[in-house]
């Protein structure tokens, strides 16, 4: 038909970014607001990817985010929120209350504690819990703190940092950078009892304390803690519709309902996108928030032009876990049910391997982090009401085989399951108070953001996988000129933050390539 | 910075093990890619299970038509063999196809309920069944033009009209009027068949005794599951010469005569004046939220007739500029009808589904103008309300327009 014809896009573009998820607005964001002709284009029909919200009767659903790290209050603000006042985005954080509540639920272990923020008193909270841990979880957070400090030098020295300065004051960042969480806590003598309670937040990055590293995890325990989490007032879709209108007022064009189908090479560089709606655009900078998996081994055309070690690359590495999250928008109020806190992290125990192997089945994982948004935002949901939502991980590979006849079935008991354990562990009469329920599983992952096999986090942090030796073979890791990544598979690893501030780091490497190139208009 | 820090030196394995450790971070990532296998990765399992269950598009073809009543027609819908799809997806008793129909030149979508099994999607097909309306645009076209062999453009299986046993109670009272008993007979079937564990009772509202749809088939089921399938007929019209029909509207008085109503879940379908009445016969009943499920009733036909609408606008026909991707059109609104129709009829293809405001499929950005949103389906996001995105089915212009809509998928 001629009006879609007509509908075509078929300008060129100085760079055209690849999906509205975290990394690929912000990319989008900064580059427009540098003066530069950006199309960012997505194969939904909204931004966020991962961030975003749904509506069901009266209730509207956080999609994913638990809380934001490195926000921080007003008097000391952290990178994401430096990043986001950068461009003056209209939305609003607030602060969640605790940490979080750990609870174990193997009669064993007997551990039920609530977390405070802050530095002093976690210190306080973990020593009344287990006494006499004191002086090596400080130890934890001094080494934490040294990591920190020894990162943002990093930063500063972009990519070329003074050896000597390195070894005489970041020795504490070289020495622990190569190892995991697990090494680091051993040598530090953290008794049990406190590895499990510093260890909570083990899910978010989705890989046991035997292999998660320690520069990373650190980091991110130590940025919650002393800074606080905050959370999108009016949910994740709030701020990434900021993000659009951003990217629109700076002079950029997004499309929606657009997937990119090829990323066109020609002898090594990136010379234009195709898209399903027939678009053919010109350009020779594209930054792909599509995983690496994605696009190399869909995007990239024609294949000849592929080399072999990105193929290498991705199969060296481990993909990190999808998501499945009950939303319940509850008949009754927080208080009512008894749930008191905002973050619950509730498992069997805090053998991380363990946990880790029980996300690999069709079954309820021995692990869920369950939000109670209205302990952090009283009105998030009408008066008599609350929201629950219920989130656990799995390995990808463990619903492969599901048939469609079976998806309904198996992702209800396991639903179910969860729920249950919410209730035993917290006496909340969930089941009765049901007024809507919507169960995402890795399926709906892949259905509303086509991400590689429904895979939600990047590839899995290891030691030797970490954000250390990312970021120092960014350049390495380069295949094809005029190419960058970003999000949750990107230089910082997964997280909202990570894949923010992702984002800009792709838009700056692409200015400075353009810059370089004379190609800005 | 440094001075007042590092009160302790952390030592894992030993000094120089653990600085060599790092030095090694680099070599040794470049030595795991170096010795891995450079097989692309074909296999995308997730992905191809999501385009199983929730297809973009489903190209389908009539291959059967039966007369139900003197209006009323059941089209069976199977895959078309010249296309892609080579299978319908599964759904969920209750939920409905998105048709795509050219009719007289304009494109056109409208969504019906599936009134077949799931399990018969397992065997390849799905059923619609369709009431012809007066002045139907699209029902007199059908008539017309649907024959056995036509080929149908359809979207997966959408909307949330349909049992959830963690939330629902066991016993279904369902309450249909018109063609709205369509999603009853998937449930119908489904709960003989074993799919769906719950028991159904359906009160069917009929303005005359030939009007009824589905008469005999549900007859049948009733018969044959006593225990789990029970339904009422209840007809406006003055004579009734069938059996043990009620007589007049569907009211909190018969809905008790038939239904423990406190230990049940109402589902609704039908059309908006029924909603109108039944709405206000549940209200009496007291019941929670939870326990009424509502099927999004389509377009709003008579916007006139709702008090927030602003009426001396009903006349205007105002203009909007649209922007599509890179084109730019201006074209003619009628205040009464939602801006999605006006960029329907100026054949400008747009997104949409429910057309009820409750998918946010249409989801498009309102840069200058007014439109007004019945609250009934207002369905948007906090977000979406606080940048102007509004969704178009369930929008009327009350003055000119510029808006951008994203292109169909």
């Amino acid at each position: 038909m001629s009006e879609s014809k007509e509908q075509r896009i078929e300008d060129s573009y100085d760079a055209v970014i690849i999906g509205a998820g975290n990394g690929g607005l912000i990319a989008a964001t900064e580059l427009a607001m540098n003066g530069v002709n950006i199309l960012l284009l997505e194969q939904h029909n909204l931004p966020g990817g991962f961030a975003s919200s749904f509506v069901r009767g009266r209730f509207e659903f956080e999609t994913s985010l638990h809380e934001l790290y490195d926000w921080g209050p007003k008097s000391n603000k952290g990178g994401t929120r430096r990043l986001l006042e950068r461009y003056e985005l209209d939305s609003e954080f607030i602060e969640v209350p605790e940490a979080y509540r750990l609870i174990l639920t193997d009669p064993n272990e007997d551990l039920d504690v609530v977390m405070p923020f802050g530095i002093d008193a976690y210190l306080d909270a973990i020593e009344k819990e287990v006494p006499g841990c004191r002086d090596s979880v400080s130890k934890f957070f001094d080494l934490a703190r040294d990591v920190d400090i020894a990162t943002s030098y990093l930063g500063r020295s972009k990519g070329k940092p003074d050896q000597e300065v390195l070894l005489r004051e970041h020795s504490n960042f070289l020495k622990t950078a190569a190892y995991s969480v697990e090494a680091v806590q051993d040598a530090l003598n953290i008794p049990e009892k406190a590895k499990s309670i510093l260890n909570a937040y083990w899910l978010y990055l989705g890989i046991p304390a035997s292999r998660s590293n320690f520069t990373l995890f650190s980091s991110m325990v130590y940025g919650y803690i002393l800074k606080g989490a905050y959370i999108p007032k009016f949910r994740s879709h709030d701020y990434t519709t900021a993000l659009d209108n951003k990217i629109r007022e700076f002079g950029g064009k997004i499309e929606y309902n657009t997937k990119v189908e090829k990323i066109l090479v020609e002898n090594g560089k990136v010379t234009g996108i195709e898209t399903s709606n027939g678009d053919k655009i010109k350009t020779n900078h594209v930054i792909s928030n599509a995983s690496p998996t994605l696009t190399y081994n869909k995007l990239i055309h024609p294949k000849s032009e592929v080399p072999e070690i990105a193929y290498k690359e991705i199969n060296a590495r481990r993909h990190g876990v999808s998501t499945f999250v009950v939303y319940l928008g509850l008949d009754a109020t927080a208080e009512e049910l008894g749930l008191k806190d905002y973050s619950y992290f509730i498992s069997n125990n805090m053998n991380t391997d363990e946990l880790y192997d029980s996300l690999n089945n069709l079954e309820a994982p021995e692990v869920q982090a369950t939000i109670c948004l209205n302990n952090a935002i009283p009105d998030c949901s009408p008066p008599g009401t609350c929201i629950v939502s219920i989130t656990t991980a799995f390995l990808p590979g463990s619903w492969d085989d599901v048939k469609p006849e079976d998806y309904f079935t198996i992702k209800n008991k396991i639903a179910e399951d969860l729920i249950s354990t919410l209730e035993k562990t917290t006496g909340a009469p969930i089941k009765e108070h049901i007024e809507e329920i919507e169960v995402a599983t890795p399926q709906t992952i892949a259905r509303f953001t086509r991400a590689y096999n429904g895979v939600v986090y990047g590839y899995e942090p290891d030691s030797w996988d970490s954000i250390i030796p990312r970021l120092a073979m960014m350049n390495d890791d380069k295949h094809i000129d005029g190419l960058e990544f970003c999000g949750g598979h990107g230089k910082r690893a997964h997280g909202y933050s990570s894949s923010l501030k992702d984002g800009q780091t792709a838009a700056l490497l692409t200015l400075q390539d353009l810059q370089k190139k004379g190609e800005l208009k | 910075m440094s001075e007042e820090k590092n009160k302790f030196d952390i030592t894992v394995k030993s000094n120089s093990r653990d600085l060599f450790a790092f030095t090694k971070l680099v070599p040794n990532r470049k030595k795991r890619f170096e010795r891995a296998s450079s097989e692309p990765i074909t296999k995308d399992p997730m992905n191809e299970l999501a385009v199983r269950l929730h297809p973009i598009r489903q190209y389908l073809v009539i291959s059967e038509i039966k007369d139900e009543t003197k209006s009323t027609k059941t089209f069976k819908l199977i895959p078309d063999p010249d296309s892609k799809t080579k299978e319908v997806a599964y759904f969920r008793a209750g939920q409905y196809l998105s048709l795509k129909v050219q009719v007289n030149g304009v494109l056109i979508t409208r969504p019906y309920s599936i009134s077949s099994a799931p399990s018969e999607a397992l065997k390849g097909y799905y059923e619609i069944t369709v009431r012809k309306e007066d002045q139907g645009f699209l029902t007199e076209f059908i008539w017309d033009n649907w024959k056995k062999g036509t080929k149908i453009e359809s979207s997966g299986p959408e909307g949330y009209f349909f049992y959830e046993p963690l939330r629902d109670l066991k016993q279904i009272v369902g309450i249909a009027g018109g063609s709205g008993i369509t999603p009853f007979r998937s449930m119908a079937k489904a709960i003989i068949d074993g799919k769906l564990d719950a028991k159904l009772t359906l009160m069917y509202g009929s303005s005359e005794e030939d009007d009824i749809i589905y008469y005999h088939e549900f007859k049948e089921m009733e018969k044959s599951n006593p225990s789990k399938i029970k339904i009422v007929h209840v007809l406006s019209c003055d004579a009734i010469s069938l059996e043990g029909c009620e007589k007049g509207f569907i009211t909190k008085e018969i809905i008790e005569k038939y239904c423990d109503a406190n230990s049940s879940t109402f589902f609704i379908c039908g059309p908006q004046i029924m909603y109108n009445f039944v709405e206000e016969e549940l209200k009496k009943l007291n019941l929670p939220v939870k326990r009424i499920r509502r099927e999004a009733f389509g377009e709003v036909k008579d916007i006139l007739t709702h008090p927030g609408f602003p009426k001396e606008v009903a006349e205007k026909i105002y203009k909007i500029k649209v922007h599509i991707g890179d084109m730019s059109k201006e074209i003619p609104a009628i205040a009464t009808e939602s801006v999605l129709v006006a960029l329907e009829r100026a054949n400008l293809t747009p997104p949409s589904k429910c057309r009820s405001g409750e998918c946010g499929f249409c989801r498009s950005l309102l840069i200058d103008g007014k439109v007004y949103v019945n609250p009934v389906s207002d369905w948007r996001k906090s977000g979406d309300k606080r940048f102007n995105y509004f969704h178009p089915c369930a929008s009327y212009p009350i003055t000119d327009l510029e808006i951008i809509v994203p292109r169909d998928l």
